[in-house]
């Protein structure tokens, strides 16, 4: 071995010690409340440079119980927890817990209580779709495209505010129906906020979609294929974006979405910019279904937007004031509460995030024995280390934008 | 009615135009300047379309349905009209209402509320009591600004709660509209 | 008890018959009790036998019956994307020793909730590659989705680590 002199490597020592450069991995921890992530979860990172080698995701910051609380609840005052579970979408968890109540009761509410509830869901989901694209937009450094798209969510939310009486946590669908009518006006409220909302995705799209340094931030980060996404039970959008149309609305059709004219978009490679332009595309065929519920409400003209049946739903208030029989009803309904015979039901509708099930167990009690939400977010999040390791750090932020973790929901 | 599988339009290059960089960022510049000179356009001739709200100067006027922090509905002679049935207690998923009934002697009602707390820091504004209420005696007002400094002065009394009828009709309407609506007879559920 | 109306469970009773407790299909979910130790097997089975291929795994939960034995039950819902058909296996767990095979080896997406069960109920499974708590802090006493853990139970506040 020769022992002459060489040439020192950048950083090496007169001593001849060996610099350290990227010889030992480092532990970066993320979180938990980072402004680059919407959404309260820890990573810890395990780094060689800048290229993330592993991650080890750590949820559980936002868990408040939802299942053990529901459980010392009547199946009515459940409904309000289940808002608290995603801020973006209350409408469709809302909807979620009252079918699969409604299964274990068997029970059909009346057409136009379903249409309502279409119309309700879908403007839930396009303020949903409308913040994950603005939010990744703004972790992704860009301004303006966060403030139309939020923009366009606090339009959304007016319409929701107008329907629901409450722009977050709305409360708004009933075990066997829903909390009220549409509102006078709606349909010409509605018909502004498409337009306005059509308006603002224009410019959004102008703004971002073929921007470059957008596009070379999400095309090809955070891949996960179709047999990843499948084993790891990842639904949604994510799924879709890697080529799968499974979309509940459309293979298991509820409500009335059998009747409805809608597209369901599917991606190619599975990448986030796949999933930018499928959830893009979904915010459309929102807009569309929006606009069918409406015309749809109308023609069919005034009806009854509850069942009538004083075991599953509070008689209606105008009797109660006029009669004996109605007010005893009440104060016997609101006590006890509905009593759901004994039995167990999964229900699941597509929420803005993928599958939101509802696992329910009754002994034929007023309270749930158990209450299980099956929630989207939490499912989606599982993969992200396999969607990240290799890629640069800086790739994890609209990976995790994109899959839309929502913290209420994923930690319950 | 139809439901498609469409693929979305992936951009699979960009032109030379795009990946300049400068042309888009003139786009950008395009779209972002509408905004601004239309919103200037709007300050200018009083006609504002901007989004923004100069809170606290200005306020939002909220929809009929909105519910605000609940409240008592005062009778004319300033007594609450609740006859503290507790049924609003049994309905609220928080347990935020208290109520203990009292006497009420030389009035047709007999009862009323000796006193009648709710915690606004627990309230979760749902609206089950006003739901629950079998005589139109608490409904969500339109009030939301209840900060305060201490945990404690978030304790409401029946003092505090008490609004008159008449600055509450907005909410009482609203309620009324909907008292006469029908329902549905409960149709079994399809292969049931 | 045996509700053979879904030719799922039909399917299932032929060749796993020995290995199930009961069926049924109430409000047209078919459901299957699996005896703990074949579980491994039928769900292996469930996922690779042609015409049933249940490639995903929905959902793994666990419901606490207090006071009947056995306690615990292991609920899962598998979906076939390929038939676009449902299927609910259970299996029943000792309170004594509530262990039950990990299905981390069939599906992916077992892993976390499977933490979550034994998080929140303290049911252990077996070969799974890192069993700890997720959604609690790993500080935490008890599992709270149990019936016998109060609900008002409080525990004071988490001490900030040293580094």
């Amino acid at each position: 071995m020769s022992t002459g002199p060489r040439l020192r490597l950048p950083g090496e020592r007169k001593d001849g010690a060996q610099p350290d450069l990227h010889a030992e991995h480092q532990i970066l921890n993320m979180g938990p409340s980072h402004p680059a992530t919407h959404g309260t979860v820890k990573f810890l990172i395990e780094l060689d440079g800048e290229s993330i080698v592993d991650l080890d995701v750590q949820v559980g910051y936002v868990h408040r119980g939802f299942e053990k609380e529901c459980e010392s609840r009547s199946w009515y005052q459940c409904i309000p927890y289940t808002d608290r579970l995603n801020y973006n979408s209350a409408i469709l968890c809302n909807l979620g817990f009252c079918m699969a109540v409604e299964k274990l009761l068997e029970i059909e509410t009346p057409e136009r209580c379903q249409w309502l509830r279409v119309l309700a869901g879908e403007i839930s989901r396009l303020g949903d779709h409308l913040t994950r694209c603005g939010a990744s937009c703004l972790e992704l450094q860009a301004m303006t495209p966060f403030l139309y798209g939020i923009e366009a969510r606090e339009l959304v939310w007016d319409l929701q505010e107008m329907l629901c009486g409450a722009r977050v946590t709305t409360n708004y669908v009933r075990i066997g129906g829903v909390k009220h009518d549409l509102p006078e006006g709606f349909a010409a409220a509605a018909g502004d906020l498409l337009a306005k909302v059509r308006s603002l995705l224009r410019d959004f799209d102008a703004v971002v979609t073929r921007n470059r340094i957008f596009v070379d931030r999400l095309k090809d980060t955070g891949v996960l294929s179709k047999e990843d996404c499948i084993r790891h039970a990842v639904t949604g959008p994510v799924l879709r974006a890697a080529g799968v149309p499974l979309d509940l609305r459309k293979d298991e059709p509820y409500l009335v979405y059998d009747q409805l004219d809608f597209d369901v978009p599917v991606g190619t490679v599975g990448d986030n910019y796949d999933r930018y332009l499928v959830c893009v595309e979904e915010m459309q065929q929102s807009l569309r279904i929006v606009e069918q519920c409406v015309d749809r409400l109308g023609a069919l003209g005034p009806g009854p937007v509850d069942v009538d049946d004083p075991r599953v739903r509070w008689p209606a208030k105008g009797r109660v004031f006029e009669g004996m029989e109605e007010l005893i009803q009440q104060f016997k309904s609101v006590t006890e509460g509905p009593k759901v015979p004994a039995g167990e039901g999964y229900l699941a509708i597509e929420s803005a995030n993928g599958e939101l099930g509802f696992y329910l167990v009754s002994d034929g009690s007023q309270r749930p024995v158990k209450v299980r939400c099956r929630p989207p977010s939490f499912l989606n999040l599982q993969p992200l280390p396999l969607m990240v390791r290799g890629a640069m750090l800086a790739d994890l932020i609209p990976t995790f934008d994109f899959l839309n973790m929502i913290g209420g929901e994923c930690d319950r | 009615m139809a439901v498609r599988v469409v693929t979305v339009n992936r951009v699979a290059k960009l032109t030379w135009v795009e990946r300049l960089y400068l042309p888009m960022i003139l786009k950008g510049l395009w779209v972002t300047s509408r905004h601004f000179f239309r919103n200037l356009w709007g300050f200018a001739t009083g006609r504002s379309e901007a989004f923004v709200v100069q809170y606290p100067e200005e306020r939002v006027d909220f929809a009929d349905a909105f519910r605000g922090m609940p409240v008592l509905v005062a009778r004319g002679d300033g007594l609450p009209r609740c006859v503290a049935c507790g049924l609003c207690e049994f309905a609220c998923p928080t347990d935020c209402i208290r109520i203990v009934p009292g006497e009420l002697p030389d009035d047709a009602v007999e009862r009323t509320p000796r006193s009648f707390t709710i915690d606004m820091a627990r309230c979760m504004f749902c609206g089950l009591c006003e739901e629950s209420c079998p005589e139109e005696a608490i409904v969500m007002s339109r009030e939301v600004e209840i900060a305060t400094f201490t945990r404690d002065a978030m304790l409401y009394e029946k003092e505090h709660l008490l609004v008159p009828e008449a600055l509450l009709e907005r909410r009482l309407g609203f309620l009324r509209a909907e008292y006469g609506r029908e329902r549905a007879p409960a149709a079994p559920r399809d292969g049931a | 008890m045996d509700d053979c109306a879904s030719p799922l469970l039909r399917r299932l009773l032929d060749t796993h018959g020995s290995a199930l407790h009961a069926t049924h299909a109430r409000l047209g979910d078919a459901t299957a009790i699996v005896k703990p130790p074949a579980l491994l097997e039928v769900m292996g089975f469930l996922r690779d036998e042609p015409g049933l291929e249940f490639d995903m795994l929905l959902d793994l939960t666990a419901v606490d019956h207090l006071g009947e034995e056995p306690r615990f039950e292991m609920v899962y819902h598998l979906y076939s994307l390929a038939r676009n058909h449902r299927l609910r296996i259970k299996a029943r767990l000792p309170e004594s020793e509530p262990v039950v095979a990990s299905l981390t080896g069939l599906w992916a997406s077992a892993d976390w909730m499977e933490r979550e069960v034994f998080d929140l109920y303290g049911i252990r499974f077996e070969g799974h590659p890192d069993l700890r708590r997720i959604l609690l802090d790993e500080s935490f006493e008890g599992h709270p989705l149990r019936k016998d853990h109060p609900k008002a139970a409080r525990r004071p506040p988490v001490e900030p680590r040293q580094a």
